[in-house]
C-alpha cells in the first residue's frame, strides 16, 4: 500500500512538474545550484583572530621597535641657523647684527614702526593689560574687539566681521566651518598652505584647476553640472564653493574676478576670496580686489585676510553677510574654542584702519615702487 | 599599579576600588577613587592620596533634564512651523534674494537646536566686558528687545563683577603697573606686528631669549613657541606622526588636538577618559595585531592626553600612563594648556605634581594664555624634537611669529612665577591657588553640590544637568554681581550641562565667601544641591587657630 501511495504522489509530483509555469522551475534549479555552490565551497572567518598564546603576546610586545619620534635632522639646515632679527622689524631691519634694507617682511603699507599704531596699543594695553585670559564666549570678548569688528565691517562695507587671534586660523577655520563632507571646492592650485588645512579640515571634494585658468574652471563646472543631472536629488544638497585669492601668495598674480563672478552665478557655486595681501594694498581705498575690479561686494560671499600684512598687527578676520558671517560664531573653531585676540593688537589694528582711512594714498605707494622694480 | 586596600573610609566618604574588568556599564555608580603615586622606586613627592570624583546624579534628575530638552524640541518644532508658514515674523538673517536658487548653505536640520534652544538661553555667551580681566572686571550692560536675537548695549556699566569665568589662574592678567615696565618699553621698541614667519624674518631675539626661558621653566632641553596655542596643537601634530601611525586620544581631548590628529592623517583610537584599563587593551591590540587588515607594525604610537581638562576638571594619571608608556614604548604628548603654571608646589605642572621625571614625558604643550596672562603657545622636549619642529613644523613656515610686546609679557611672567625677579612672590601665588582651590571644593562639597574633577584642580564644574537652571543660574549670578560661566551642549554631554569656576589666586578669602554664599542660595533657590554624600552635621574647620562655642 505504502509504495503505491508513494508511487502515485510520485506521479503527481512529476505531473506537477511539467505544468509549472517555467520561472518556477528555473528559479528552483537556480537555488539548488546556490546550495551545492555554499556546502562545497571554503568556509571563511569574518575576523582573522589568530588565537596567540600569552607568550606569544608578551614576545610580540618585547620585540616591537617602534620608529624614533623624530627622524634626525642635519645640523646645518638652514632653517635651524636662524636669522636672528634684533630690533623692530620696519624698513631697515638688524639681521645678525648687520643693518639692512628690509625687503622680506609684508610690511606694505609701512605701518609697523608708525607711532600712532604703537602710541594706540600702548593706551590699550595700559587699560586692559596683555592677554585676555578666555574664548569669545566666555567673557573673552572686550569692546575693543567689537568695535574693530564694526569698524571692519564698515571699512569694507559689508554687514558684518568676525575676528580670529591668528591669521593662518583664519581661513583654516572658515572653510571648514560651511563645507562639509560630501561638498565640493573648485580651489585654485596655486592656493596658499592656510586655505589647504583648510580644506583638508573640511573633508569635502576638491577640484583644483590650473591656475588664474578661467576655461579650466568652467570645464570642471560643466562637469559637474552633468554629473548633477544624472543624480539631481544629491545635486539638491550638495553646496558648491570656489575659493580663490585676491593676491596670490605663490604666484603673486591677482584673480580674475569679474569672470570668477560670472561663472558664480552660471553654475551656482559660493564664492570664498582671501585676500591676505590684496587687503591695504589693491583697490582705490584699499579694500581689496573686490575694489580694484568695480565688483559689488554683496556678489562674494565671504571675504577672509588676515591682519598682519597691511595692518600690521598678528590676527585675522572675515567680512561678508550676516547671514554667512554669524554662522562662524558657533562653528568656527579657531574662533570658539581659542582665546581671543589681545586687546592691544586689536587696538593697533583699529589705529592702523584709520590711517588708511585717512590717507587713501597710502596704498598707492607699493604700487608705485612696485612699477620702478619692474 | 597599586591601590591601597580595601574601602577605607575617610571624612565620610568611601574610597573604593574601580572595576578592572575594563567594563563601565552605566548603572554602576562612581565613587571616589584612590590613586597612590607610582614611582618606580624613587621616592614619593605627594604622599597624599589623590581624589577625583564623578558622581553620578539621582535618577529624577535626569528624567527632568531629558524631559526638558524634549518639551524645547516640541516648541522648537512648533516654532519652526510658525516661521515657515509665515505666521511669525522670521528674525534670522536670510539670503540674498539673487542667491535663492542656490544649493542652502546651511541644512535646516543642523540649526535646529543653535535656533529654538540655544537661542533663548544666548545672553548668557558672549558677554562683553571693558576692562582688564583680572579677579574684578567690568561687564557691559546688555539688553535684548526680542528675545534674543539681537542685542542692544544700554551704555550702562555694571562695575567690580566677581570674575569666576576667565582663565587667570595666577592672577598676572591685570591693568597696566609698574611692573609691566618693560612690555610697554618693548612695545615702544619693536611694534606691535611682526609681519613674517619664523624661517623668513620673523625671529626676533626676543623669541629666542623666550624660548630658553620655557626650556629652563619646565626642566626640559629646548622648547619653540608660537603665536597661537590652538594653532600650536593643530598645526605641529601633523608634523610628527603621519600615515601609518596610530594615535590614542582621550575621549574628553580638545578641539585642537582632534583637529591636529585629524590633519596629521595617522589613525585615531579613542580610549575612555583617565581609563588605564581602556589604554591598555589598546596598546595592547596595537602592538600584538599591527594596522588593520595589512598587520604591519605601525611606525610609532603617540598617546595624546591634557594635564587639566578643562571641562571635567580631572587631571590625568600620568604615573600610570608613564607606566604604560614604557612597557609599550608609545610616546606621550602632554597638553598642558590649564595645568602649567597653576598645578605643582612650583607651578611646574602635572610632571611635578606627581613628583616625575620631565624626561618621562616626549612633547610637552601648552598654552601662555591661562597663567601667564598674554596668547600663543609652546612645545618644548629633547633638542631632537625641537629641532625637527623648527624645521618641518607648518607654523614655522606659513604662519606669523609671535608679536615682541606679548613674548616680553611672557617672560616677566614667568621670571615672576620663578623667582628670578628676585622676590618670593610668584611662589606664593602659586601657593595661594592650591590654598583657594582646596577651600573652594571644600566648601562646595559641604553644601551639597555635585562636582567633578580631581581635588586640587583649580578648574571646578559644578554640575546644573537642566537647561532651564543653567540659564536662571548665570542671569542671577551675574544681578548679584558674580560672573561665572555656564557650559551645555555641545561642549558637554547633552544632560550634564554646568557652570564651571577658574579658582585665581587673585581671588582674596571674601571674594570667595561672597561668592560661596551666593552659590548656597542659589543652589537652595534652584534647587541645584543633588549630591548624595553624607556630610557631617557639624561645620568643617579650616585653618582657624581659635573658634568660639556659640550660645
Amino acid at each position: 500500500m505504502a509504495t503505491a501511495a508513494e508511487q502515485w504522489v510520485l506521479v503527481e509530483m512529476v505531473q506537477a512538474l511539467y505544468e509549472a509555469p517555467a520561472y518556477h522551475l528555473i528559479l528552483e534549479g537556480i537555488l539548488i545550484l546556490w546550495i551545492i555552490r555554499l556546502l562545497f565551497s571554503k568556509t571563511y572567518k569574518l575576523q582573522e583572530r589568530s588565537d596567540l598564546t600569552v607568550k606569544e603576546k608578551e614576545e610580540l610586545i618585547e620585540e616591537w621597535q617602534p620608529e624614533p619620534l623624530v627622524p634626525p635632522i642635519s645640523k646645518d639646515h638652514p632653517a635651524l641657523n636662524y636669522n636672528i632679527v634684533s630690533g623692530p622689524p620696519s624698513h631697515s631691519i638688524v639681521v645678525n647684527g648687520k643693518e639692512c634694507i628690509n625687503f622680506a617682511s609684508f610690511n606694505f603699507l609701512g605701518l609697523l614702526d608708525n607711532p600712532r599704531v604703537k602710541a594706540a596699543a600702548l593706551a590699550s594695553l595700559k587699560k586692559y593689560g596683555v592677554g585676555t585670559c578666555g574664548p569669545r564666549g566666555f567673557y573673552g570678548t572686550f569692546d575693543v574687539h567689537l568695535d574693530l569688528e564694526d569698524r571692519l565691517a564698515k571699512f569694507m562695507k559689508t554687514e558684518e566681521a568676525i575676528i580670529y587671534s591668528y591669521g593662518f586660523a583664519t581661513i583654516a577655520s572658515a572653510i571648514p566651518a560651511y563645507s562639509k563632507r560630501g561638498d565640493i571646492v573648485f580651489v585654485d592650485r596655486a592656493a596658499c598652505f592656510a586655505i589647504q588645512k583648510g580644506l583638508q579640515a573640511s573633508r569635502s571634494n576638491i577640484k583644483l584647476f590650473e591656475h588664474n585658468d578661467m576655461a579650466d574652471l568652467e570645464r570642471l563646472l560643466k562637469e559637474q553640472e552633468i554629473e548633477d543631472q544624472k543624480n539631481p536629488r544629491k545635486a539638491r544638497v550638495t553646496r558648491r564653493f570656489i575659493v580663490v585669492e585676491g593676491l596670490y601668495m605663490n604666484t603673486g598674480t591677482i584673480c580674475p574676478l569679474p569672470e570668477l563672478v560670472q561663472l558664480k552665478y552660471k553654475y551656482k557655486a559660493r564664492i570664498f576670496l582671501e585676500e591676505s595681501l590684496s587687503f591695504g594694498v589693491l583697490g582705490e581705498h584699499g579694500r581689496g580686489v573686490t575694489e580694484h575690479f568695480g565688483i559689488n561686494i554683496d556678489d562674494i560671499d565671504l571675504i577672509s585676510a588676515n591682519m598682519e600684512n597691511a595692518l600690521a598687527s598678528i590676527g585675522g578676520f572675515c567680512c561678508g553677510r550676516s547671514f554667512v558671517i554669524d554662522h562662524q560664531r558657533l562653528s568656527g573653531q579657531g574662533y570658539c574654542f581659542s582665546a581671543s585676540l589681545p586687546p592691544l593688537l586689536a587696538a593697533a589694528a583699529i589705529e592702523a584702519l584709520n590711517i588708511m582711512e585717512e590717507n587713501p594714498g597710502i596704498t598707492f605707494e607699493p604700487r608705485k615702487s612696485d612699477c620702478r622694480l619692474h | 599599579m597599586a591601590n591601597s586596600g580595601g574601602g577605607a573610609v575617610c571624612n565620610g566618604k568611601i574610597y573604593s576600588h574601580k572595576k578592572w574588568d575594563g567594563s563601565q556599564n552605566g548603572n554602576c555608580t562612581k565613587n571616589g577613587i584612590v590613586k597612590e603615586v607610582q614611582q618606580n622606586g624613587k621616592p614619593h613627592f605627594y604622599e597624599k592620596p589623590v581624589v577625583e570624583s564623578f558622581e553620578e546624579a539621582p535618577l529624577h534628575v535626569m528624567v527632568f533634564t531629558y524631559m526638558g530638552y524634549g518639551i524645547g524640541t516640541l516648541f522648537g518644532y512648533l516654532r519652526d512651523f510658525l516661521r515657515n508658514s509665515g505666521i511669525e515674523k522670521c528674525n534670522a538673517a536670510v539670503e540674498r534674494e539673487e542667491q535663492k536658487d542656490f544649493v542652502p548653505l546651511y541644512q535646516n536640520f543642523e540649526n535646529f537646536y543653535t535656533r529654538n534652544i540655544y537661542m533663548r538661553i544666548r545672553d548668557n555667551w558672549n558677554r562683553p566686558i571693558c576692562s582688564a580681566p583680572g579677579a574684578l572686571f567690568d561687564v557691559m550692560e546688555r539688553v535684548s528687545d526680542d528675545y534674543n536675537w539681537t542685542f542692544r548695549f544700554t551704555g550702562r556699566i555694571i562695575k567690580d563683577v566677581i570674575n569666576m569665568g576667565s582663565y587667570n589662574f595666577l592672577g598676572l592678567a591685570v591693568r597696566y603697573d609698574e611692573s609691566m615696565r618693560t612690555v610697554k618699553d618693548v612695545l615702544e621698541e619693536y611694534g606691535v606686528g611682526v609681519a613674517s614667519t619664523r624661517h623668513e624674518m620673523g625671529t626676533l631675539n626676543k623669541h629666542k631669549e623666550l624660548e630658553d626661558l620655557v626650556a629652563q621653566f619646565l626642566n626640559v632641553e629646548a622648547a619653540m613657541v608660537f603665536g597661537m596655542g590652538f594653532a600650536t596643537n593643530s598645526m605641529n601634530i601633523p608634523a610628527l606622526v603621519g600615515k601609518g601611525c596610530l594615535i590614542l586620544s582621550d575621549e574628553l581631548n580638545h578641539a585642537s588636538l582632534v583637529l591636529g590628529a585629524r590633519l596629521s592623517g595617522a589613525t585615531i583610537r579613542i580610549f575612555k577618559h583617565n581609563n588605564m584599563q581602556s589604554l591598555e587593551k589598546l596598546l595592547r591590540d596595537a602592538v600584538i595585531y599591527g594596522q588593520p587588515r595589512t598587520r604591519r607594525a605601525w611606525k610609532k604610537i603617540l598617546i595624546m592626553v591634557e594635564g587639566v581638562y578643562s571641562m571635567e576638571g580631572s587631571i590625568v594619571n600620568l604615573p600610570q600612563i608613564v607606566a604604560l608608556k614604557k612597557k609599550y614604548k608609545a610616546y606621550l604628548y602632554i597638553d598642558e594648556a590649564h595645568s602649567i603654571g597653576s598645578v605643582g608646589p612650583t607651578g611646574r605642572g602635572v610632571v611635578e605634581f606627581f613628583g616625575m621625571d620631565p624626561q618621562d614625558v616626549d612633547v610637552f604643550m601648552g598654552t601662555f594664555t591661562k597663567s601667564f596672562g598674554a596668547a600663543g603657545g609652546y612645545i618644548a622636549g629633547r633638542k631632537d624634537l625641537v629641532d625637527y619642529l623648527r624645521v618641518h613644523s607648518h607654523s614655522a613656515v606659513y604662519a606669523t611669529s609671535m608679536s615682541p610686546p606679548i613674548a616680553e609679557q611672557i617672560i616677566r611672567s614667568m621670571k615672576f612665577i620663578m623667582g628670578l625677579d628676585g622676590t618670593t612672590e610668584g611662589l606664593k601665588r602659586v601657593q595661594q591657588l592650591a590654598k583657594n582651590t582646596r577651600y573652594f571644593r571644600q566648601r562646595l562639597n559641604e553644601m551639597g553640590f555635585i562636582i567633578y574633577g580631581n581635588e586640587e584642580s583649580p578648574v571646578v564644574p559644578l554640575l546644573l544637568y537642566m537647561p532651564g537652571k543653567v540659564a536662571a543660574f548665570a542671569r542671577h549670578l551675574l544681578n548679584r554681581k558674580i560672573g561665572v560661566v555656564v557650559v551645555g551642549f555641545p561642549a558637554t554631554p547633552l544632560a550634564e550641562a554646568r557652570a564651571r569656576f577658574c579658582i585665581s589666586a587673585a581671588h582674596t578669602r571674601e571674594m570667595l565667601d561672597t561668592v560661596l554664599e551666593a552659590l548656597d542660595e542659589m543652589g537652595d533657590l534652584l534647587h541645584l544641591k543633588y549630591s548624595r554624600n553624607k556630610k557631617s552635621a557639624r561645620p568643617e574647620l579650616y585653618d582657624e587657630t581659635s573658634f568660639e562655642l556659640d550660645d
